[in-house]
């Protein structure tokens, strides 16, 4: 296949739009539950475990742009194959694909499951997944520019939603975060592993970087967009910790729903049951270019159409969604992923900038003699 | 999958472009006149007169103005033999005479208003264009009514309708492109905009696909814009159609690219944006905060005309939890006594008010007010009382009737009217969940739709951050870029890169709808 990618103008994208694209990518069904995991290691200091983590994030994200600025007109799957060559590159492709194709599965089957839990016990999870991947088909068959739209309008339909977080602060106990620092920084820095379940999403730079136009941009617009979901999810961290009573807390598995649920209007109740459903439009950025990197990596392979790729894709999506049934499997599932998840997204970006400044190196001497 | 349909249903195949045969103009006078009559096939409004000896005049009665005939026509001819069609084409003082010596030529001028003279011994036609236009006269735009601006709409005349925009724009760089559509009935087509504002690549689209038409009859514009639009599967209009032509001048001023056709009294407006369809051109007329007021008002009728039913649905299906106990009793009070679960209740009073709407559209006005008491008291009072729908539901549906009628346009508010169908089944079968499907594929749909090549959700996607004040509010005038980003061309973007006499650019630039009035007075 070809090495470069030849993107035409009109699917090129503005560099201020990554920052929606991260925030939508980064948001999506690690929200629901995130309190419970970190409280477990980190306990009253979960909070710190959140911002240590986005630092890591900070710094990941600076080599992983780093690394494609190298290679301006190409994406993860393209440096793959010029830097270790067609045959472990594509190895590496491979491993990057099935990373794509399994965090689709992952929020795909954890957003049935709330439904499942908190609305709709009886709707079958088949009707849920083919109803939601009969959407993500719609929309990726619209091109990349619609994706990107739908990533636009999740940031601003959902844009209310934190605002009314703040209502439960009224029943908050600011003395539960105290003592400050109490816990061992090993147990921080567990809380903050935790963490990678909820903040992955923003590896998809490595796929979208070709397409923005103003690549100078690029470092700074996708940090503001980090730092976004930074003050999302640390507000929603301080509210829980302030809220839940630490036992409370590690027993509750969606801590931020069970948020929502106390929230009272005249003319409202049980907003949770709103939001869930409103979360459709949260997660489909997710699922769609989650779909769409795992496209971008497969074409590099095999010669095959857009609209094929995608029915093949959700017909086998639908499969596995049928095979994962009780709620400890789910666990299971998002367990091994946030390790995977982990490797993937943030040791694997390290070594893949040394590679690269290796080659870089060698081609330089090489050209020098 | 629609397009392909549409493909094979259209084979895209290249036809033999319109040529018909050419015929020779007779010489002799007996010759030309049987010849005439037997292309046209003799209609009784056929007019031959002998003027002398040696010419002959012929037209269709009606088409041309009889008094200019008189005076400009038949009073030059002189009785010499030795006329010849040169001599007598300058003889005759009216704007437009040719000579032609090609019957079909002659036949196509003959029936848009042309006097054929023809001179025994000959083979050659003058033609003197003198047509007379029947029209109705000039009256307030009905279907678009506004309170302050200008009252004065589009007739059916092409020219009438091209000279009232002369008066809005006087201005040199408004061009006009003619084409003529329709094999049966040659309709004529105006291609209207601005030089120098408008985006070149808008105008050559539109040229491209007006070109590329291969159609029997143009009976309305309305025809046009759809046959033009980017995605004719779509329910959303991708085209403007308005019988203002101050709607249509202010387009036209913002770059778009106006097309007006012979015999409708609606111009097509392009490329439009999704949001421009809930912008009333009075938004401009009035002070800014009532302006975005009302345009607020606007969108928020839309999303309660959209999601109101479909929510009561739902949440009385699946949801009750949702609704505090307060509101609740009277809700299951009022529904106490109906047999049939929400979504059956709701498509049923759905479907009353579009009754209600259609019968009311077609009737007489005189008879239209007697269905709305029908409607409104009988139908309503009695299916409560008879137990078929709960009160608060009349409440809903008729404030998402009112509410779709909100919207400035009659193609958006009929979709806004429509669309709510399908969201009420989904909601009658999934709840909540079903709605947002609903709104998902709603908005993709958006998404994907363009006006020319255009983005249809601009100026929210992708964001042009310089067309927010005049969007789903309106700043006031010095806030609002005269030219959205969307349609301006190239050189008005490096002037404004340049940003060299910004200010001047832009107080000459907004006509100030007094300054609008002056002009049309």
């Amino acid at each position: 296949m070809k090495k470069t990618l030849s993107i035409s103008e009109s699917e090129l994208i503005n560099a201020p739009l990554l920052f929606f694209i991260i925030n939508a990518c980064q948001i999506g069904v690690g929200i629901h539950g995130f309190q419970r995991l970190i409280y477990q290691d980190a306990k009253q200091d979960a909070w710190i475990s959140v911002i240590i983590s986005f630092i890591f994030a900070h710094f990941i994200v600076f080599i992983m742009i780093k690394t494609l600025e190298m290679f301006p007109s190409n994406d993860l799957y393209g440096i793959h194959q010029e830097v270790f060559g067609k045959f472990i590159g594509n190895f590496f492709n491979l491993i990057y694909i099935f990373y794509s194709s399994f965090a689709f599965l992952v929020v795909l089957k954890n957003y049935i499951e709330v439904i499942n839990v908190w609305i709709f016990p009886n709707l079958s999870a088949t009707f849920l997944g083919a109803s939601l991947l009969m959407i993500v088909i719609y929309a990726f068959n619209g091109g990349f520019r619609v994706l990107v739209g739908i990533c636009f309008f999740s940031f601003i339909c959902t844009l209310w939603v934190p605002s009314i977080l703040f209502i439960p602060m009224e029943y908050s106990e600011i003395s539960q975060l105290l003592p400050l620092f109490d816990n061992h920084l090993k147990d921080i820095i567990k809380g903050a592993y935790a963490m990678t379940f909820t903040i992955i999403g923003f590896e998809i730079i490595n796929i979208v970087y070709p397409y923005v136009k103003e690549k100078n941009k690029v470092q700074r617009y996708v940090h503001l967009g980090l730092f976004a979901t930074l003050l999302l999810y640390l507000s929603i961290m301080l509210i829980s910790l302030t809220y839940f009573s630490g036992p409370q807390l590690e027993k509750t598995i969606w801590a931020t729903l069970n948020l929502f649920s106390i929230i009272k209007f005249p003319f409202i109740e049980r907003v949770e049951i709103i939001t869930i459903c409103l979360w459709m439009i949260i997660i489909l950025p997710n699922l769609c270019l989650f779909a769409w990197s795992t496209h971008r990596g497969v074409i590099r392979m095999v010669n095959i159409s857009s609209k094929k790729f995608i029915w093949i894709f959700s017909t086998v999506m639908l499969i596995f969604i049928l095979f994962i049934k009780s709620r400890s499997q789910i666990n299971h599932i998002n367990n091994i992923f946030s390790h995977f998840g982990f490797v993937v997204v943030f040791v694997y970006p390290l070594f893949i900038y040394l590679m690269a400044l290796i080659r870089n190196s060698f081609l330089k001497r090489k050209r020098t003699n | 999958m629609f397009k392909k349909i549409q493909q094979k249903i259209l084979p895209n195949e290249e036809k033999p472009e319109y040529n018909p045969p050419k015929i020779p103009v007779p010489p002799l006078k007996n010759d030309f006149i049987n010849e005439l009559k037997k292309i046209i096939h003799s209609p009784a409004d056929l007019v031959i007169r002998f003027v002398t000896n040696n010419i002959t005049i012929a037209f269709i009665d009606g088409l041309i103005e009889t008094q200019s005939l008189d005076d400009n026509i038949l009073a030059r001819f002189e009785d010499t033999s030795d006329e010849t069609p040169s001599t007598l084409r300058e003889r005759i003082s009216i704007p437009e005479v040719n000579v032609f010596d090609e019957m079909i030529q002659c036949i196509d001028e003959m029936l848009i208003g042309a006097v054929l003279i023809h001179i025994n011994g000959h083979p050659q036609v003058v033609l003197a264009k003198i047509p007379s236009y029947e029209k109705r006269s000039l009256e307030a735009p009905e279907n678009e009514s506004q309170v302050i601006g200008t009252q004065v709409g589009f007739n059916e005349s092409l020219n009438t309708n091209i000279t009232l925009i002369r008066r809005f724009i006087t201005n040199p760089n408004l061009c006009n492109e003619h084409f003529t559509l329709g094999k049966e009935t040659r309709t004529s087509v105006s291609v209207l905009y601005i030089h120098g504002i408008v985006d070149e690549k808008h105008v050559n689209t539109v040229r491209q696909r007006i070109k590329d038409l291969d159609i029997v009859d143009l009976i309305d514009s309305a025809i046009l814009a759809e046959l033009i639009d980017d995605s004719s599967s779509s329910i959303f209009p991708q085209t403007l159609l308005t019988e203002r032509p101050d709607r249509f001048c202010d387009g036209l001023l913002t770059g778009k690219v106006g097309i007006i056709v012979n015999g409708s009294s609606m111009g097509i407006i392009c490329p439009f944006s999704f949001l421009e369809f809930f912008q009333s051109r009075e938004d401009q007329n009035l002070r800014w905060p009532i302006a975005s007021f009302i345009r607020l008002l606007r969108f928020a009728a839309i999303i309660v005309s959209i999601f109101f039913t479909p929510i009561y649905v739902a949440s009385l299906t699946f949801h009750y939890e949702v609704i505090p106990q307060p509101m609740l009793v009277p809700l299951s009070e009022s529904r106490a006594i109906v047999p049939f679960p929400p979504i059956i209740e709701a498509l049923f009073l759905e479907l009353v008010i579009e009754l209600l709407r259609e019968a009311g559209a077609r009737l007489p006005t005189k008879v239209g007010q007697t269905i709305g008491i029908v409607g409104g008291i009988v139908i309503g009072t009695a299916a409560v009382q008879a137990g078929i729908t709960s009160n608060i539901l009349i409440i809903i549906v008729a404030l998402g009737a009112l509410a779709s009628f909100t919207t400035p346009n009659y193609m958006m508010g009929n979709v806004i009217r429509i669309i709510r169908f399908p969201i009420i089944v989904l909601a009658g079968f999934w709840g909540y969940y079903g709605i947002m499907l609903a709104f998902c594929f709603l908005l993709i749909h958006l998404l994907k739709q363009s006006s020319l090549g255009a983005p249809y959700l601009a100026p929210f996607y992708p964001p042009r951050l310089k067309d927010w004040p005049d969007s789903i509010v309106r700043l006031p005038l010095p806030f609002i870029s005269r030219h959205s980003v969307n349609s301006r061309s190239r050189k008005e973007i490096e002037k404004s890169k340049k940003k060299k006499n910004t200010k001047k650019q832009r107080q000459n630039s907004n006509l100030t709808p007094e300054n609008k009035e002056k002009v049309i007075e």
